[in-house]
């Protein structure tokens, strides 16, 4: 319990740092902060919403520190302000549309490359140094070497360009209305597999190093031996001896991993296209819409934050040490 | 240290490794040797396939993408080795210290390292480059420095932790060697394994991450540089249009160097530590190159 209590005080302690990353970095840099962060308000916002936005920001005409506290109660009470490439829409309900469409494509895509790299992983370690091992190992540092856009482009050229085989953009065709009918579900289905397709290979190298390393780890361990000497079959003591084993701080490596994912998919979903998170921070970026940026910041923050305590709580559950410490 | 260098040399996967990483060095040293044409001008017509004047076509305002593509692996190897160098040194500096002074100096240290693993690290480039608006590589490669040094931090404070248990350091601190002294001359040549498997993984992260910020629009547009490639054909819809060179060159730069530096420090790590063989520091690799390039 105290453990928990400890994480918890300061994972709060990470999401202030972050706050005050976020509060103090316009005000660090040359120039008038207000000017920085809302000159591309000038056109859309009305001036009682800049005048919202800005005590949103703590751009209150007071002393530092209680422009600070401002800032602080705002971020606490869930308030990121309104956008300004998106207006009237507040951040909240932009980012919480494109959510939806990236939880989907990430969380597919995570499941399906723990699942494929772990058994990778698994097989290249139990046969190391065999042609397989070689192979898939070698090839999952080199894709974890490859920058996810690279990967992207070229299955957006050649599988949606070149073959025509998926469409090249958008989260579904844009003629049809959002409805809970076939025609529009398998839509949606049709435009995420060449994204979903691409942030597999992506996060697939990931997942094989760290298992085949857990396991290798794992086989020579007197318990393996001994599955041996009882004259367990390979398939036995390979899966229901090591990899059950290996597989714990893999398990807490895929929490970490889901804590991403509201930022993974961004290079992926710029190049398709695809309205979820990253795209959306992506145009925030390019309309220079700040209230957009932090707000993602901070979201991406918590779901990092959430996500490690999740681990810490497996943990405990799993480690009994951990539990009279 | 010179077992290390044998090892390397008799080992296919480093000078594989070590060759492609020497094609790019020379090509990028040579980049005015090689050709004619100016990267950042106008030197041909719009959107050419590549011909016997322009080796990989044009670009949409008839730049030459052979000459964009060597002058730019100057800016890509300059900032994933400047910014994997400072990378590097914090995180090993920082590490020492914490492991070996310990007390108020490791909790210090370690509470910062943690808060800054926690905090996702592309969100946070990403919203620096903003507020920086255009940012020039070297701007780049000091952010990369300065945001992504802890996870370095972590591993090697962890190692000089049981470095610090060996009795010939506690030799030397008998014998009354300073605390500087004994941190750079006994602990940190035993972490030159870590150290050089952290700084390739750097490299790599740093090369990757140059390149998606530019990607996506906030780098300095004029550089040249396979980041601002990549931005430009997107933006010209190279794709769309069907000019693949435009697009596919910096594509295979950057996975050709990728490969490079992957094979390098695979061989790296079998070789430093045969033990290890099995994989052990290939975890402390992705690690190094998840800490960041995983929220891509």
């Amino acid at each position: 319990m105290v453990f928990l209590l400890r994480r918890l005080c300061f994972y709060l302690a990470a999401f202030i740092a972050a706050a005050t990353i976020n509060f103090f970095l316009p005000r660090l840099l040359p120039g008038d902060p207000i000017q920085i962060m809302f000159s591309s308000a000038g056109s859309t916002l009305s001036p009682e919403n800049l005048e919202a936005l800005k005590l949103t920001f703590g751009f209150v005409d007071a002393p530092l520190w209680q422009q600070y506290l401002t800032y602080l109660a705002s971020i606490f009470t869930g308030d990121l302000g309104l956008s300004i490439k998106y207006f009237p829409l507040s951040v909240n309900e932009v980012l919480g549309r494109a959510l939806v469409w990236t939880v989907g494509l990430m969380g597919t895509a995570t499941l399906i490359s723990f699942t494929l790299g772990t058994m990778l992983g698994i097989v290249a370690a139990w046969r190391r140094g065999s042609k397989f091992d070689v192979i898939f190992s070698v090839s999952a540092i080199v894709a974890t070497s490859v920058p996810a856009m690279v990967t992207s482009l070229v299955a957006l050229y050649f599988f949606g360009f070149t073959l025509g085989w998926f469409p090249t953009g958008y989260a579904a065709a844009p003629a049809l209305d959002p409805a809970f009918s076939f025609e529009y579900i398998s839509s949606v289905i049709y435009h995420a597999i060449l994204p979903i397709i691409t942030l597999s290979i992506v996060l697939t190298g990931g997942f094989v190093v760290t298992m085949r390393n857990n396991m290798i780890n794992l086989l020579g361990e007197d318990y393996i031996t001994m599955g041996r000497a009882k004259g367990l079959s390979d398939r036995t003591v390979m899966f229901w001896y090591a990899a059950r084993n290996a597989l714990l701080p893999t398990v807490s490596g895929l929490a970490i991993a889901i804590g991403t994912v509201l930022g993974g998919s961004l290079v992926t979903e710029v190049v398709f296209n695809y309205p979820g998170l990253g795209n959306t921070l992506y145009h925030a970026i390019l309309a220079r819409d700040y209230p957009v940026i932090q707000g993602q910041l901070l979201i991406m923050t918590l779901a990092m934050l959430t996500a490690n305590f999740i681990v810490d709580v497996s943990y405990v559950l799993l480690d009994p040490r951990l539990r009279r410490a | 240290m010179k077992n290390v260098i044998l090892g390397l040399l008799r080992n296919k996967k480093a000078l594989t490794g070590l060759l492609i990483l020497a094609i790019i060095i020379v090509a990028a040293i040579a980049a005015p040797l090689l050709t004619g044409f100016d990267p950042a001008r106008r030197v041909g017509l719009p959107h050419q396939p590549p011909n016997a004047d322009h080796w990989l076509g044009t670009t949409r305002i008839g730049q030459d993408v052979f000459s964009r593509l060597i002058y730019g692996a100057r800016t890509s190897l300059a900032v994933g080795f400047g910014a994997g160098f400072i990378i590097t040194a914090v995180g090993t500096i920082m590490g020492i210290a914490a492991g070996y002074k310990g007390g108020k100096v490791d909790e210090a240290i370690s509470f910062l390292t943690n808060m800054v693993l926690v905090v996702p690290n592309l969100p946070l480039l990403l919203v620096l480059a903003s507020f920086i608006g255009q940012a020039s590589p070297v701007v780049i490669a000091i952010i990369l420095g300065g945001t992504s040094w802890a996870w370095g931090a972590r591993v090697t404070r962890a190692e000089t932790l049981s470095i610090k248990q060996k009795d010939f350091v506690k030799a030397a601190e008998m014998l009354g060697e300073p605390g500087w002294r004994i941190m750079a001359a006994e602990i940190f040549p035993n972490l030159v394994s870590i150290v050089g498997i952290n700084f390739i993984g750097s490299v790599v992260f740093a090369v990757i991450t140059e390149a998606t910020l530019e990607f996506l629009g906030l780098g300095d547009p004029q550089a040249v540089s396979w980041g601002v490639m990549l931005y430009s054909a997107q933006n010209a819809s190279a794709l769309q249009v069907g000019a693949w060179w435009d697009i596919l060159t910096p594509c295979f730069a950057l996975v050709f160097l990728g490969t490079g530096l992957s094979l390098l420090n695979f061989a790296i790590d079998e070789v430093a530590n045969p033990r290890l063989r099995t994989g052990n520091s290939l975890a402390r690799w992705v690690g190094r190159v998840r800490a960041g390039e995983g929220s891509l």
